[in-house]
């Protein structure tokens, strides 16, 4: 009998393994990665802006003023980590824990804060079908319901190979995505056609309450890659340059039509899920403070003071200039109007039709007349 | 220093209250905007609230254990800079609830500035305050089925439905309400009007029985008194003739003329009937009584039915002309409706209505005759009667009338 196609993508060690730059402890498991020392200092550079944002944004839902949040604490290397090796013509399909991947496409604090808080320059226009996106920097709006966003980067890479774009699409996910049928159409799918995607998969042990082990019975995310014909990569999620190192591999492959890979990211979610859950009723301390001791942060800062590219001091100095200049745009953004509600109509057609413009007018109307009372609009 | 509350903010996903787990301040406390300064546990999970300003804890308006719902101050904060703390202003206890004069507010006739206050008080989404401006609703007065007892359409369009005496269809209503419509206040008579009908349909369980009556020997009995009637200054009218067999059936059927005293349950036998009887009027409907009608005559009957209808024209009805009714007749007939369904006159326990006289053919003693013809409807209170006995009363009135000479006979029946 004949095997369809090359047998590479067989390689279980990479499914089964976990590739490591550095280990827990920020020490180079093989040598130095020959990174540039820029490129090393903007991983850590984001990580530490997808962190002060997320605990912001963690505290602004605590006051009533965003109406959700779902934390990214500890995996702040997989989203920056795997966005890096993204050029800028590239698109991004995130779902909602990326706050690292938003940065690194460009998205900045203040935008992704208008968004949260949906101020009056909110990008998305308060749409509440989606998390996070923006057009100007190629990042589609996130689905809230888990892996949607997989059959749309396959379609869309698929279009970019069909019109001849040498274009990339990256989407993350997380590990209960993986038993949607979503993930399964969408692998199988880019797989066959061979589209130029990489599936991220942000694997943080945890789908709301449901352990990993209860979502698969496979040993490890990567290895359902094998099965649709897709090269799985297994690496440690905590240690951004090894994300890089892989994502920019799964990247160039793509482009060079070669197909999609899955990455698994193993990591941690060190927060509650959303800011609507209670995670100490599902899990342990132990479990907590264990991959506490992991986290991405810690490591890459040991990892560059080590290699001699930052100081204890510079260190510090780096965390409060973004810690003030975070805290500069929260006030700032807290102080703008918020999205006028008649946009709530807007942007479904490009010509309303007469029950919308309708609804439109009885708004509007709405509006006049509280605001003839004197009632504010919250 | 101006003084800020801190509210309960909505941390959402449906979360209505929180339990205060624990203050990480105390009063004196100077704390800083963004700072947590409580715990709270909710449905979901226990969080930290930070500080919406910076400046010093004055009062902790909530103690450890306490459930508070969202949006109910906590504490209060003195801070130091204006800053984003506009509407956060705390509420003077000692200001009164009532209307606040609202500088930019343009005070129409129908927005008066109490249903303004109104308005900004009940829990209702602006298109169901939309609704309820245009049908007229004061929405403190209803009561709101949806979640947290939010008011919904449907519960605006129910209570206005029960208001009107004739309901329209309320979308319709609100429909051209877009186009053109005039605000007329619900006051004075119309607003009685209005109660009572709410209170009689809400509270009264009705039943109804129509009967059609053969006045056209009742008629000619007129037609023969008319001269007698006229000589004594009266204008004789079917009305007082329709009263005359009501008290004359009553003394049958007493329970016709009762109310029930809910709180006691029992059921209140009038000895006297003081008869009201409904005049459309250009103010309103009216209901004016006559007292102890069933010691009165067919032409005293008739010569106050007279005199209060004129005055209730003319809106010159005392208080006591228009009270202690113990059962009611409204004459629609005499302005056309040939079936109408009355709505009881509470607390009384039936009313009579009296559709139009028609001309009909009706086979007699084997021969076509043209006869004069009305539909009674009895509605009653079906607490309070039984539908056998409410109908045996409406028989008995169908045959006084269809036997004028027992309606007259008697000392005293005519005069």
């Amino acid at each position: 009998m004949e095997v369809l196609g090359s047998r590479d993508i067989l390689n279980l060690d990479r499914a089964l393994g976990l590739y490591r730059v550095l280990d827990e402890d920020g020490n180079p498991v093989a040598g130095e990665p020959s990174l540039p020392d820029k490129l090393l200092l903007d991983m850590y550079t984001y990580m530490i802006r997808a962190r002060i944002l997320d605990g912001w944004l963690l505290k602004l839902q605590r006051m009533g003023r965003v109406a959700l949040h779902a934390p990214n604490k500890g995996q702040e290397a997989s989203a920056v980590g795997a966005t890096l090796a993204l050029k800028r013509e590239d698109w991004l399909f995130p779902s909602y824990r990326e706050l690292g991947a938003l940065l690194v496409r460009g998205m900045t604090e203040e935008e992704i804060l208008d968004r949260a808080l949906t101020t009056i320059d909110d990008p998305l226009k308060g749409s509440d079908f989606a998390i996070y996106g923006h057009r100007k920097y190629n990042i589609v709006p996130a689905p809230v319901p888990v892996a949607n966003q997989i059959p749309h980067a396959v379609g869309a890479a698929l279009a970019a190979k069909i019109m001849g774009d040498k274009i990339v699409t990256m989407t993350f996910f997380g590990d209960g995505s993986t038993s949607r049928g979503d993930f399964h159409a969408g692998l199988n799918f880019a797989g066959v056609f061979k589209a130029p995607v990489v599936f991220v998969n942000q694997n943080n042990q945890w789908a709301i309450s449901v352990p990993l082990k209860r979502q698969t019975a496979a040993p490890t995310i990567a290895v359902k890659g094998i099965a649709y014909g897709v090269p799985g990569i297994r690496v440690d999620g905590n240690d951004v340059i090894a994300v890089y190192t892989v994502a920019r591999e799964a990247v160039e492959r793509a482009r060079s039509g070669e197909g999609p890979t899955l990455i698994e990211a193993v990591t941690y979610r060190l927060g509650p899920h959303t800011t609507a859950d209670d995670p100490t009723r599902y899990r342990g301390e132990e479990e907590v403070k264990e991959w506490e001791r992991r986290e991405p942060l810690r490591r890459m800062r040991r990892y560059l003071i080590s290699r001699g590219l930052l100081t204890e001091e510079e260190d510090k100095a780096l965390w409060s200039e973004w810690e003030k200049r975070i805290e500069e745009t929260v006030v700032k953004v807290l102080e703008k109007p918020p999205l006028p509600p008649e946009v709530i109509l807007e942007d479904v057609y490009e010509e309303p039709p007469w029950n919308l413009k309708e609804q439109m007018k009885e708004l509007r109307e709405s509006i006049r007349l509280l605001k003839e009372l004197g009632i504010e609009l919250e | 220093m101006p003084v800020v509350q801190v509210k309960l903010p909505d941390i959402g996903e449906g979360i209505a209250e929180g339990e205060i787990v624990r203050w990480l301040v105390k009063e004196g406390d100077t704390v800083k905007r963004f700072q947590p300064i409580v715990e709270v546990l909710t449905a979901k999970a226990t969080v930290e609230i930070p500080s919406p300003y910076t400046g010093k804890i004055r009062k902790l308006l909530a103690s450890e254990g306490d459930t508070v719902r969202v949006g109910q101050p906590i504490a209060e904060i003195e801070t130091d800079t204006a800053g984003p703390v506009k509407e956060e202003k705390p509420e003077e206890p000692q200001k009164e609830a009532g209307p606040q004069p609202r500088p930019q507010a343009e005070a129409t006739p129908i927005e008066t500035q109490a249903s303004q206050a109104g308005i900004a008080k009940v829990k209702a989404p602006p298109s169901v305050r939309i609704l309820a401006k245009k049908l007229g609703v004061d929405l403190t007065k209803v009561k709101g089925t949806g979640p947290r007892g939010v008011i919904t359409k449907d519960d605006v369009i129910a209570y206005a439905e029960a208001q009107k005496k004739e309901p329209k269809p309320p979308v319709q209503a609100a429909k051209e309400a877009v186009v053109e419509e005039e605000r007329i206040p619900l006051r004075g008579v119309k607003k009685v009007m209005a109660e009572r009908m709410v209170e009689a349909k809400t509270r009264i369980p009705h039943a109804y029985v129509v009967e059609e009556v053969d006045i056209t020997e009742l008629l000619a009995v007129r037609e023969r008194l008319k001269p007698l009637a006229e000589e004594k200054g009266v204008k004789l009218t079917i009305l007082p003739f329709i009263m005359k067999a009501v008290v004359k059936a009553i003394r049958e059927y007493p329970l016709i003329n009762s109310s029930l005293d809910e709180d006691k349950g029992e059921i209140i036998v009038k000895r006297t009937v003081n008869l009201g009887f409904a005049v459309d009027t250009p103010h309103g409907l009216m209901v004016p009584v006559i007292k102890n009608a069933n010691t009165k005559g067919l032409f005293q009957l008739a010569r106050e039915v007279r005199e209060l209808a004129r005055k209730a024209r003319e809106a010159k009805l005392s208080l006591d002309e228009v009270r202690g009714s113990t059962f009611s007749i409204s004459n629609y007939g005499s302005i056309g409706g040939v079936l109408g369904i009355p709505v009881i006159n509470p607390p009384e326990a039936a009313i009579l209505g009296v559709g139009r006289i028609r001309k009909e053919p009706r086979i007699r003693d084997g021969k076509i005759e043209e006869r004069s013809l009305v539909y009674l409807t009895l509605s009653f209170d079906h607490r309070i009667l039984e539908g056998g006995y409410a109908t045996r009363f409406l028989v008995r009135v169908k045959e006084l009338l269809e036997n004028p000479i027992l309606l007259l006979a008697g000392e005293g029946e005519l005069e």
